[in-house]
């Protein structure tokens, strides 16, 4: 495996405010990588950057070995797809559709075009009077079918309901089986997300907060359910990420289970689920994670 | 992963950013030429209303001073100021570079001046050959172009829509970058710039005089390229750093 993206103390201000703040990491070749974080976070400045359609204030960024700045060897086997993104007045969707090819080499119109009937666009419509949702479908459709070798969706599915979503997750892994690429998905929506994702990248207030394999952070806490008073005999000492309590029931996270502590929790009478992987970053990045209401 | 070249090679990737303006041709291929009729309909319509109750007294140079034609230059300036714009977010939102955007689009500006310029001389020619669309007026060919040929008229056009959507592609690209803040820089400079001109004006006074007066006007208009050169430039210098925000 080697990386496609290379990050190296990458910062973002915008005057005093550190959109991104001295991010280092790497994206391998050909995995599904998850960008998480609250709102305001910095995701789609990250993006932005990654992409070169921001200029970064310190630090570098590299896509194949390569500033991706005003690099066209870079850009054109990039699709950034982003929930914001404009589209000139007079468009209608087909338009948008129509123009893809130009530009992403590898787009596959075939594809989009049963992508269109899945989503049911209204392509003849102007962009600028479709809903959010439609809109949002349009972004989804051109990012799924350009297969390009790096592709960046940041939120692509804002404002699209669960079942609408939930085809969108299949096309995606479906495409991507046949055609392996590079992903980087950004969203709120960590734990319908969660399945697809090979690597993790949490960032807060700027900052990167996790850089984990997605299984290596699942396996990193653990759940304990049981009685009060054996669950706190059990977690004095440890590092607790979260607890709550129901009459005598109580349940902590923990951080740092290993099997032996898994196997002595389980014997001292408490249940030991998984934490999903909401439950964690919600934990680590200290507040509830704003949650998309499904429209 | 070594030695990488572009999927796309450049020549088409700017031609593919031309596109980007005309995949909805309406607003700058079609709308502009029926506003345009519809002006010289009015303009028609008027000079036949004035005919008619002129009778004889009318003077034979009466409809030779139609401004009609000049709104169609302003508006294509707007156009440029708002494709620049529409399509820079969405140019890069299709990952294309800001090199090849601002080449791709100062290329579609310079071949709808070539378009719009044959365009308009061809009209003036059958505005020639029908007498004046059967009135003596002028629309096409007014006031110093009343008697110059195809190629005068066609290159004073060409010259005249490059200055003009060359200054819409500054004023673009300094609304993509700095937003309002680039609008108010524009207009601070161009204030400037007229003042100055009035400064030089006054002191070259006969001279500038003589220019206008001694040289056929596709010199006057040849004058105005390394202007449009200018603008231009001034432009690709303002939007080379222009970030994509939303």
């Amino acid at each position: 495996m080697t990386a496609i993206i290379e990050a190296t103390d990458l910062s973002r201000r915008f005057g005093a405010v550190r959109a991104v703040d001295g991010a280092t990491f790497a994206v391998e070749e050909g995995s599904i990588t998850g960008l998480l974080g609250r709102n305001g976070a910095g995701k789609t400045t990250l993006m932005n950057l990654i992409t070169g359609q921001d200029f970064a204030s310190s630090g570098t960024v590299r896509v194949d070995g390569e500033n991706p700045v005003e690099n066209a060897r870079v850009l054109t086997r990039t699709c950034f797809i982003k929930e914001s993104q404009s589209y000139p007045d007079a468009y209608r969707g087909r338009h948008v559709l129509a123009m893809a090819p130009r530009f992403f080499p590898r787009y596959d119109p075939a594809l989009a075009a049963r992508l269109v009937e899945d989503f049911d666009v209204p392509v003849d419509r102007m962009v600028k009077k479709m809903s959010r949702g439609q809109r949002s479908a349009l972004g989804a459709i051109v990012g799924i079918a350009s297969r390009a070798e790096l592709t960046l969706l940041d939120e692509p599915y804002a404002g699209l309901d669960a079942v609408a979503r939930h085809v969108f997750y299949d096309r995606l892994l479906a495409d991507y089986a046949e055609h392996p690429r590079t992903i980087v998905l950004s969203t709120h929506l960590i734990d319908e997300a969660a399945d697809l994702l090979d690597h993790v990248l949490v960032i807060h207030q700027g900052r990167l907060l996790i850089d984990a394999a997605t299984e290596d952070l699942r396996g990193s806490a653990a759940t304990l359910v049981g009685r009060a008073a054996d669950v706190e005999a059990f977690v004095s000492g440890r590092e607790v990420l979260g607890r709550e309590s129901i009459a005598g029931i109580a349940s902590a996270t923990v951080a740092g289970l290993d099997a032996q502590d898994r196997a002595r929790a389980a014997s001292s009478g408490l249940e030991v689920a998984p934490v999903s992987l909401q439950q964690l970053i919600v934990h680590r990045t200290g507040a509830p994670i704003h949650q998309e209401v499904a429209s | 992963m070594t030695a990488l070249t572009a999927e796309i090679p450049a020549p088409r990737r700017i031609a593919s950013v031309m596109r980007i303006h005309v995949a909805n041709p309406w607003p700058t291929a079609i709308l502009p030429w029926l506003v345009l009729l519809g002006v010289h309909g009015i303009t028609w319509s008027i000079w036949a209303l004035i005919a008619h109750y002129a009778g004889d007294s009318l003077e034979p140079d009466a409809f030779r001073y139609a401004g009609g034609v000049s709104w169609l230059v302003v508006y294509m300036m707007v156009i440029a100021i708002q494709a620049m714009n529409a399509g820079f977010r969405f140019a890069l939102g299709y990952s294309t570079t800001r090199r090849d955007y601002y080449a791709g689009t100062v290329a579609f500006f310079a071949a709808m001046a070539v378009v719009y310029a044959l365009g308009l001389g061809v009209l003036a020619m059958v505005e020639r050959a029908t007498d004046g669309w059967g009135l003596d007026g002028s629309f096409y060919a007014p006031a110093y172009l009343y008697d110059e040929p195809f190629a005068v008229i066609a290159f004073h056009y060409l010259a005249l829509y490059l200055l003009f959507t060359a200054m819409g592609a500054l004023i673009g690209a300094l609304f993509v970058r700095w937003r309002a803040a680039g609008l108010y820089l524009y207009f601070a400079g161009l204030a400037l710039a007229v003042v100055a001109f009035v400064w030089w004006a006054l002191d070259a006074g006969d001279s500038l005089v003589a220019f206008f007066r001694d040289n056929p006007i596709e010199v006057v208009m040849a004058w105005t390229l390394p202007l449009s050169v200018a603008l231009a430039v001034l432009g690709w210098l303002v939007i080379r750093r222009a970030p994509a925000r939303a």
